[in-house]
């Protein structure tokens, strides 16, 4: 589903990703870990299609297309999710407003007819109470207000909505306190298919008891340098990053 | 160049309507002294170029005759098209005539200040004269339709509106139609009786080379309530003038504006508000969103006078530039003379927010159309204070365009 092949990618002239290969499979959950500085949200910004970051070398191959040549936008409908690290404010914009066009630039983007206002208030309803997120949270301006568990489960609850291929978690859990860490888990569990596959990128373990990798990846100065499975994980609580870099 | 006012002048004709000689003096002076349209030396027209508007060659269209008469259901009209006005018939409370008709004795605004004003003060060939009875409250909104399409017109008009005390009304004022090399000087006087209350959107919404100017003088009496949102689209020239004398205690007045700029079109604002009476209140909120190659002008000017203490002056103006080539100007002016007083004012320009942008493109959404959404939440506050729903419903489809 997703390959990447020796990425390389900086940021106003400084290289943070220096030769990054990943491939993740439909059904799988693959954990990115390490260090702050890293490259961690970088990837995902990349993996979005962030244009503040420039990828001087190396592919993405996303089902079979080349990502890198896809705007923002054409990546969201061919699946790419990224929940974000810190979820933007919109002042102006409902979320309900939002999502409707969102979902509906998707369908179209897929072949598919726009859906009822009763579909999609039906789909709001079902898909909210999976992150247990207050309906009315729904009719208000795009995160604007909301707790920073409300902003993140909001994330979730979009992904709930837009039903993508790939879901890129960005450091999802910071901020959460463990009742929201499990809501939010809880939802991604239930999303989760043989068909999609989920990248959590994380700096610590405590996410992966509830969201449980196929793969734990570790991430250092712009390369996985080790790959193992949920234990190394556990391993990495244990004896921290400087081992992996020694 | 010398002396082309006064050949412009003399293109436009004589008013048909009855103006207390005074006044028409005053303009004749005013002009004979100006002799020339402004420059950009001068400082009401410092960003706004009037050569084009100099060099113009028009003819006038009048409004002489009686209107046609319209039977009007949900809303009154007034439409102003060329050749032909026509009228809704007076309700109970509403009465409804020829700016024609309207005596010396009655044009109570004796004043006319700068060329614009001078030009129709002379030249006028009609307008409506609109009075709403004491303590009457017009359930349907008055729709004042200019629709002139055409090329080389002058459509010169004064309007006069009194709201009598405690009376209430709506009106809309709708600019349309398509034109080229054309000029329009629509000027509109507002009487606000004590406790009277008006509300009033106005869409300019002229397609073509078209210049227009329009000048709102609402003279506004003790506890009344005067709100206008100006909202002006798809226009090549567009100059407004709005001037409040607050002469009464405890008036409120708000001036709300959206203004979309696109191409080379200028869009220039000017409000006046002059706080003349204690304890009144003013909150002026204008939008700017300008693409392209597109200039705006928001000047506005509050003047609080030695005994309007207790006065609360809100302004706020804000810009959006969606290209590196659009160009705002904003000026903010207080004269403040009494000691006991609010006035805040405050004035931004920037770029669409590139981060909510981002989140929006990351959910699948256009670019144009997260720019869309992002323009309208930026003018929600103005949009939302608009009454007329054939406004709003016209200016959706265009943002949605």
């Amino acid at each position: 589903m997703l390959e990447i092949k020796a990425l390389h990618a900086s940021i106003n002239g400084n290289e943070i990703l220096k030769g990054l290969n990943l491939t993740v499979k439909p059904g799988e959950v693959h954990a990115i870990m390490g260090p702050n500085g890293a490259g961690k949200s970088t990837l995902a910004s990349v993996l979005a299609g962030k244009e503040d970051y420039e990828v001087t070398s190396g592919e993405i191959v996303f089902d079979g297309k080349d990502l890198l040549e896809l705007s923002v936008e054409e990546r969201a409908r061919e699946g790419v999710f990224l929940a974000f690290q810190y979820p933007v404010e919109i002042p102006g914009v409902s979320n309900v407003n939002f999502l409707k066009t969102a979902m509906n630039e998707i369908r179209e983007h897929r072949g598919l007819p726009a859906l009822s206002a009763k579909e999609f208030l039906s789909l709001v309803k079902e898909k909210s109470a999976l992150v247990e997120l207050d309906a009315t949270l729904a009719s208000r301006a795009v995160n604007e207000g909301f707790s920073g568990g409300e902003k993140k489960r909001n994330e979730i609850f979009q992904m709930a909505m837009l039903e993508p291929k790939l879901a890129v978690l960005d450091e999802t859990d910071s901020g959460l306190d463990i009742d929201a860490l499990r809501i939010v888990a809880q939802g991604v569990n239930t999303l989760k298919t043989s068909d999609n596959a989920t990248l959590v990128i994380t700096h610590y373990q405590r996410l992966l008891d509830y969201i449980v990798p196929d793969y734990v990846h570790v991430l250092f100065d712009g390369k996985i340098v080790k790959t193992g499975g949920k234990e190394l994980a556990l391993e990495l609580e244990e004896k921290g990053y400087d081992w992996i870099k020694s | 160049m010398s002396e082309n006012l006064v050949a412009f002048e003399h293109q436009l004709g004589k008013t048909s309507l009855s103006l207390p000689e005074l006044l028409t003096q005053e303009a004749k002076e005013g002009i004979a002294r100006q002799a020339s349209f402004p420059t950009t030396r001068d400082e009401p027209w410092k960003y706004t170029r009037l050569a084009r508007v100099a060099g113009l060659s028009v003819t006038p269209i009048a409004f002489n005759g009686a209107p046609t008469l319209l039977n009007g259901m949900e809303t009154i009209d007034v439409i102003f098209e060329k050749g032909t006005w026509s009228c809704s018939t007076d309700v109970e409370g509403l009465t409804l005539q020829s700016a024609n008709a309207i005596s010396p004795e009655a044009w109570q605004a004796c004043t006319t200040k700068g060329h614009v004003q001078h030009l129709n003060t002379l030249t006028a060939q009609g307008g409506v004269g609109i009075t709403v009875a004491a303590g009457m409250s017009i359930q349907q909104p008055i729709r004042i339709i200019h629709r002139c399409s055409g090329e080389r017109f002058a459509l010169v008009l004064h309007h006069q509106i009194k709201v009598e005390d405690r009376a209430q009304v709506r009106i809309e004022l709708i600019f349309e139609g398509e034109a080229d090399q054309a000029y329009s000087n629509v000027l509109t006087d507002f009487f606000v009786g004590k406790e009277a209350q008006v509300h009033v959107d106005k869409w300019q919404n002229t397609q073509g080379n078209h210049y227009g100017f329009y000048n709102e003088r609402i003279y506004q009496d003790r506890h009344s309530t005067f709100r206008m949102q100006t909202l002006t689209t798809n226009t090549h020239f567009t100059r407004n003038d709005v001037e409040v004398f607050s002469q009464g205690e405890a008036a409120h007045t708000q001036l709300y504006g959206a203004f979309f700029g696109r191409g080379q079109q200028l869009i220039d604002n000017h409000t006046y508000v002059h706080h003349m009476a204690p304890h009144g209140t003013s909150d002026e909120n204008y939008k700017g969103v300008l693409w392209d190659k597109a200039t705006g002008v928001f000047n506005g000017k509050v003047k609080v006078y030695q005994d309007a203490q207790k006065i609360n002056a809100y302004q706020s103006n804000k810009n959006l530039l969606l290209s590196s080539a659009a160009s705002m100007n904003a000026k903010p002016e207080l004269e403040i003379y009494a000691d006991d007083v609010k006035c805040s004012h405050g004035s931004t320009t920037g770029q669409l927010d590139a981060q909510a942008l981002f989140y929006l493109q990351a959910r699948g959404i256009s670019k144009a159309k997260a720019t869309e959404m992002l323009v309208g939440a930026f003018c929600a506050e103005v949009f939302e204070a608009v009454q007329s729903e054939y406004i709003q419903t016209a200016i959706a489809e265009q943002l949605t365009s």
